[in-house]
């Protein structure tokens, strides 16, 4: 179920910052090749992420390893499980 | 028919291709260094540009003639108020020398081995072209304001490095910024035909039509809301629909 809303407010997060439509998000999704991001547009990325989450995942080296959408899925559920932050289930 | 065709155009193209390089760009270096000493930097600068469009024009016009036309389209509205920043797809390292055909005073954003070429890469140099890669970020952006300043337009290849096919490759997004900083129009440029002039890995140059086509400008107050990511997409939506026009007319 946190798994789940955690994929839609990250596919949200690609829809409002970046424009890139849902049928394209997808967890093997990769984020340089397949979505068009650049080492810039990850900066983008990772501020649209704490926006959302309300998280700091700036500093994190977790983010570094990322390399697809998935990654990206993954990464915020185990900030979640770490308690960084809560999800509002409504 | 064809192969003597091509023996021709090559052996034609390269010989007076490398005695005009061997002349003309000492030459030019040896008099812009004596201005450099009576005349300011800035008017030092223009001339080293507008001598190497001087070279691009005789490159692509002469030495290939007749077995290459390269043909220049303007679609600009022609009330249009520069500089810009003109973003351009790649496909071969005929798109620097093809520059020459833009009225304009420009600067050209390269990558690392344009650099590095003997002669030519002094010249980009000289003229202050960007080495995007041996810059940081950070001074990118100072080096680029500073030209728009200055009112140098700046030439930016997106993809990066050469698509070797007419499929474009994903954009980068820093010139991108650039323009959203300086609040500067973005004019699309098309280049169609020179896939194999050469292609990529390969120095022979195959006879054909080379197309540019200058789109009209993307004015600040049209993209004033997109984010770089959305405004990269944007330029490569319109350069990709009038490239698959182009690519058909060839």
């Amino acid at each position: 179920m946190d798994r789940k809303k955690i994929e839609e407010m990250v596919d949200e997060v690609f829809e409002e910052s970046f424009e890139i439509e849902k049928e394209q998000l997808s967890q093997e999704k990769g984020i340089f090749q397949d979505l068009g991001l650049d080492s810039l547009d990850i900066v983008d990325l990772i501020v649209a992420l704490q926006k959302k989450f309300g998280v700091k995942i700036r500093d994190d080296n977790r983010v570094r390893e990322i390399r697809t959408l998935g990654d990206i899925y993954s990464f915020i559920e185990s900030l979640y499980k770490e308690g960084s932050f809560t999800i509002d289930k409504n | 028919m064809i192969k003597i065709k091509l023996l021709l155009l090559n052996v034609i193209f390269y010989t007076l291709f490398f005695i005009f390089s061997t002349i003309y760009i000492p030459l030019m270096i040896v008099i812009l260094v004596l201005f450099a000493l009576v005349i300011p930097e800035r008017i030092v600068l223009r001339r080293i540009r507008r001598a190497i469009s001087f070279y691009g024009k005789i490159i692509i016009h002469i030495f290939t003639f007749p077995f290459i036309r390269v043909k220049y389209e303007d679609r600009s509205s022609g009330d249009e108020k520069g500089p810009f920043i003109i973003v351009c797809n790649h496909r071969s390292a005929s798109d620097a020398f093809l520059m020459a055909c833009l009225p304009y005073e420009c600067v050209q954003v390269v990558n690392i081995w344009p650099f590095k070429l003997p002669l030519l890469g002094w010249c980009a140099k000289m003229a202050g072209y960007l080495s995007v890669n041996e810059m940081s970020g950070e001074d990118f952006r100072k080096k680029t304001g500073k030209l728009l300043e200055e009112g140098v337009n700046i030439i930016s290849f997106p993809e990066g490095t050469r698509s070797n096919s007419r499929q474009m490759k994903q954009f980068y997004s820093s010139i991108f910024r650039v323009a959203i900083k300086n609040k500067c129009a973005i004019v699309p440029l098309c280049i169609s035909g020179n896939e194999q002039i050469p292609a990529r890995g390969s120095g022979i140059l195959q006879p054909g039509i080379i197309k540019l086509r200058r789109l009209a400008a993307l004015n600040w107050e049209n993209y004033k809301n997109c984010s770089p990511f959305i405004l990269k997409n944007k330029v490569k939506d319109i350069l990709k629909t009038e490239l698959e026009q182009m690519d058909e007319e060839i």
